[in-house]
């Protein structure tokens, strides 16, 4: 058996020597075509002169083309996922061994946000599918050890990585495909194992959870961030206002209030001689939404803040006077509790946003601030604090809305 | 993000360790734009600590040197003296009290800032973020600037985008390295006020091996939003070192010898400029 194999060997390597052997008298043949350096080699310098003139003329008649790098997902008019699957669906029928699926995967995985699918679990699956099942599995150890076939492996690498950036979590359908397609000692297993083991960890784990995807109308994005940022009281509510039941109101749009009853109540309470400000505007962010807020907030009670509560654990300074008997401590054991809105730096009345962030909308927000069971709002002196960028959109959006300031637009004069 | 203070707590359920626990960590992965997901794994001999991203400074004249160290050797002395009558006079604390915490970084201190670094993906050219360290006009510290994610095309990174502060490491008098001893405690306690972002907290524990040179631990440091100040308690034990790449997935305690720095970071992936504070 043994020598017969041996044998076999040899015929083998005859065939592959007088094969070589052919190529390279080929080659010789075909030098002109393709190795012009052989040619300067062997040929006297006129002769190569020439041939170099006749190689131009011939370039300049008809121009070799250039290889084909063309995006097949750039050219698509309507680009929706039924159109990109579609694309799928045509490069796996189009050949039956699917060359250059790997770029394609690439070009695939590049142009997936055009499409509005970079977030969708069944695309990602559909492109793992491109991928031929079990020629990629390693037969021996050290195909398993040193990458077998590291380029489609990465590939799947990336395409793995670009979903773990985007927060799509794979399923268990994908490790089956995966295993067909690389075996259990493939890389990409290794990163989906990984991934499937962290990523369901910090999928839950904010302690203010969004909805996924977030709404697109401003209205409720405005009402999930003062929610938010109410939950520091449970007893805050969210309401909705209408600038249009205000008496004198330019803006027609929304406020979103929060206030809670405690804060009512030290808005109550506040002296009718010291101000209170609007505060703003402040951002907040959804996952990539933000959002504008504004605070009415008055300065620190200094006085209630920073009584001295007589810590009566505390034996460090124990007042033990030398003659005569010990002073009595003043006892205020019975005292207001400090609210949670009783900030060191201010103390906070209400959050609020607005349709169009401007000082009038503000304006209507204490005013309807006042018929909802604030009336001392109207004793209050309300101040506006405004940082500047609110200030300049402010008269970007009034600029708008007079004709004049419209016609002097560089863009409008160039048409004229 | 607005950073007030920062304190440790210590509980009654002590570690008691000398040694760095070998860490069986996988690699790790969190919420979209929050931890890194490939980390760079390399079993090289690696050359610097910086792995690289060394600053180059020309370093003065020898004698200017010498002249210079000279000058600082009255306060090195000043401390070096501290240090040891510290460790002449005061017992170490064998028994800490469960649930007290003890104020770290505190912003209204004096001189607050200077052991805060800010650093950007900027700083080497590879990226146009900015941020700033400042007080303030509460005397809180406050972390603002903006992060861009437009991608620097020099064939290298592959993406940017992150606003960085550190704490500077900690220094023994002659300018010997040193790291906080924060064995005793076992959570990490903070009143911030954020702009409803997630940050990531950095535990940097460098190791004496080129291996470990690198070691970071995560946290996601989520924060609500608004104007109320927020009071975040994060175990060490939810801390993760995705750096470690071990392929036994285990999690494994980990245990507080060496500290080196910590940091908060802001990472961008998706959108151009982002501003923040």
């Amino acid at each position: 058996m043994h020598r017969q194999f041996v044998k076999v060997c040899r015929i083998h390597s005859a065939v592959n020597i007088s094969n070589l052997v052919s190529v390279l008298r080929c080659s010789k043949s075909s030098q002109k075509y393709y190795c012009t350096k052989f040619e300067n080699d062997t040929q006297g310098p006129n002769r190569t002169t020439r041939n170099a003139d006749d190689n131009r003329k011939h370039s300049n008649n008809r121009k070799p083309p250039l290889p084909a790098i063309q995006n097949p997902f750039a050219n698509v008019t309507n680009k929706t996922k039924d159109s990109y699957l579609a694309m799928l669906e045509i490069f796996e029928e189009r050949d039956v061994h699917r060359r250059n699926h790997v770029e394609f995967i690439y070009a695939a995985l590049r142009n997936m946000a055009d499409f509005g699918v970079e977030y969708d679990l069944e695309v990602y699956k559909a492109l793992i599918n491109v991928m031929p099942k079990g020629k990629f599995i390693p037969t021996n150890v050290f195909q398993a050890e040193f990458m077998h076939y590291p380029k489609q492996q990465q590939c799947i690498i990336d395409l793995l990585e670009q979903m773990e950036d985007l927060g799509v979590i794979p399923d268990y359908e994908m490790e089956a495909m995966l295993l067909n397609i690389f075996g259990r000692r493939g890389h990409p297993l290794r990163k989906y194992w990984r991934m499937m083991y962290w990523m369901p960890k910090f999928k839950n784990l904010s302690p203010w959870p969004l909805p996924n995807p977030l709404p697109d109308d401003t209205l409720d994005i405005a009402k999930m961030a003062i929610d938010r940022m109410c939950t520091v009281d449970l007893r805050s509510k969210v309401s909705v206002f209408e600038t249009k039941n205000v008496k004198d109101a330019i803006d027609d749009t929304w406020i979103v209030n929060g206030m809670s009853a405690e804060q009512s109540k030290l808005l109550s309470d506040h002296p009718c001689d010291k101000a209170v400000y609007i505060e703003g505007p402040f951002l907040i962010w959804l996952r990539n939404r933000s959002i504008n807020y504004f605070t009415l907030r008055a300065d620190p009670d200094q006085s209630f803040l920073h009584t001295q509560k007589e810590d009566q654990d505390d034996v460090s300074q124990i007042n033990a006077p030398f003659f005569g008997t010990a002073v009595p401590r003043p006892k205020r054991e019975v005292d207001k509790l400090r609210s949670v809105h009783q900030q060191e730096d201010g103390t906070i009345f209400a959050i609020c946003a607005t349709g169009t962030s401007t000082k009038d909308s503000l304006l209507s927000w204490i005013r309807l601030l006042e018929f909802n069971g604030n009336p001392k709002l109207g004793e209050i002196p309300v101040l506006f604090r405004f940082s500047s960028t609110v200030a300049a959109k402010a008269i970007e959006i009034e600029s708008q809305t007079k004709p004049d300031t419209l016609q002097s637009h560089p863009r409008s004069n160039n048409k004229e | 993000m607005s950073v007030l203070r920062l304190c440790t707590r210590s509980c009654s359920n002590h570690i008691f360790s000398s040694t760095y626990l070998p860490l069986l960590q996988a690699q790790s992965v969190a919420l979209a734009n929050c931890i890194h997901t490939t980390a760079i794994r390399s079993t090289f001999w690696e050359k610097e600590k910086k792995s690289g991203y060394n600053t180059k400074i020309t370093l003065p004249s020898r004698k200017e040197l010498i002249v210079e160290g000279l000058r600082e050797l009255k306060e090195e002395i000043k401390l070096w003296k501290e240090e040891m009558k510290e460790k002449l006079e005061s017992d170490p604390i064998l028994v800490y009290r469960p649930g007290e915490v003890d104020v770290v970084f505190n912003f209204k201190e004096d001189n607050a800032l200077d052991r805060w670094v800010v650093t950007t993906d900027a700083d080497h050219r590879e990226g146009k973020s900015i941020a700033k360290l400042e007080l303030s006009a509460a005397g809180a510290g406050l972390f603002h600037g903006s992060v861009n994610s437009e991608h620097v095309k020099d064939g290298v990174i592959k993406r940017t985008g992150y606003a960085n502060i550190r704490t500077k490491r900690v220094r023994r008098s002659f300018k010997r390295e040193s790291a906080f001893d924060w064995t005793q405690y076992n959570t990490l306690v903070m009143k911030i006020r954020g702009d409803g972002r997630n940050y990531l907290i950095n535990l940097h524990t460098e190791g004496y091996f080129d291996l470990q040179w690198n070691d970071v631990y995560h946290f996601v440091l989520f924060t609500r939003g608004g104007p109320h100040w927020q009071m975040v308690k994060i175990p060490f034990s939810k801390f993760s070192c995705p750096q470690r790449v071990v392929y036994k997935i285990d999690r494994a305690r980990f245990v507080w010898i060496v500290l080196h720095t910590l940091g908060f970071q802001l990472e961008r992936k998706s959108i151009w400029t982002v501003p923040f504070g």
